[in-house]
């Protein structure tokens, strides 16, 4: 390796900034623009470990990611509100998620309440606008619906269990480019 | 939600028919309709499906789109 390109990375890694420790950051380094190829290694990276996760474990994948998905749900909503209609909970579920995911509640047409009684279930339908899970797999050409997905069910199980304190199950319906389709089963 | 089926370009394969499940199309005389437009929730697997990109969806949320390489793109947009 040569003197040269030693004193160059020196140069690429050395600044007159003075740096302390008690000093609060209120904006992230760099701009989001600049961030982008730090987002497709991160997104490219996740989409590996799945991958790999999926070609070790198989079909016991699914039921690692839901639970890691579900601990991460009940850890952060623990700070959050505690509520007891479902309604109120979706809401605090939605600041939760902000940024990352982005969902409605939704029925069919031919549906008056949101809350929907069929098969002696109660559940209610939730469409996923943005999603950073989506994002990722079809960065990486892999399929929806499988291990990355049930993290993000176990994410929302978990945070609507904490929040409600009632069991709650998230069955996959449909998945789009755009949006997916899920359906939000409360116990 | 508005969707347009072009008649001319739809080839009746029933695709966007099977693959919805809100059953917002329904094959009538061998070309695609959109009969319950209402319970589109904006997928667009759809779109993704169709061999003759026939569909148009208007009023839609375009969700965020981070996947896309902007490198990429442009090289595309280039030769394309």
């Amino acid at each position: 390796m040569s003197a040269g390109y030693i004193d160059e990375l020196h140069e690429a890694f050395h600044s007159d900034l003075v740096y302390r420790s008690e000093e609060i950051p209120l904006e992230c380094s760099p701009k989001p623009k600049e961030m982008e190829q730090t987002l497709h290694g991160v997104m490219k990276l996740n989409g590996l470990v799945i991958r790999s996760l999926e070609e070790i474990a198989g079909r016991g994948a699914n039921a690692v990611t839901y639970r890691a998905g579900k601990k991460f749900g009940h850890e952060v909503a623990k700070y959050f509100q505690k509520r007891e209609d479902v309604e109120g909970a979706l809401h605090e579920l939605s600041d939760l998620l902000r940024g990352q995911y982005s969902f409605e509640v939704w029925k069919p047409e031919d549906k008056e309440t949101f809350i929907i009684e069929e098969n002696g279930e109660t559940f209610i339908y939730l469409v996923f606008h943005d999603c950073i899970v989506r994002q990722t797999l079809r960065r990486n050409g892999l399929d929806q619906g499988g291990p990355l997905c049930q993290t993000l069910f176990g994410y929302v199980v978990g945070a609507i269990e904490e929040i409600t304190g009632r069991k709650a199950k998230l069955e996959i319906v449909h998945t789009g480019p755009n949006a997916c389709l899920k359906k939000l089963v409360l116990k | 939600m508005d969707i347009h089926v072009d008649k001319d370009a739809c080839v009746g394969c029933g695709l966007c028919v099977k693959d919805c499940p809100m059953h917002v199309y329904e094959l009538q005389d061998s070309v695609s309709v959109a009969v319950r437009p209402n319970n589109c929730m904006g997928c667009l697997s759809c779109h993704e499906i169709c061999p003759a990109q026939a569909l148009e969806h208007r009023g839609i949320y375009a969700a965020r789109r981070h996947y896309i390489d902007i490198k990429v793109c442009e090289m595309l947009r280039k030769v394309v």
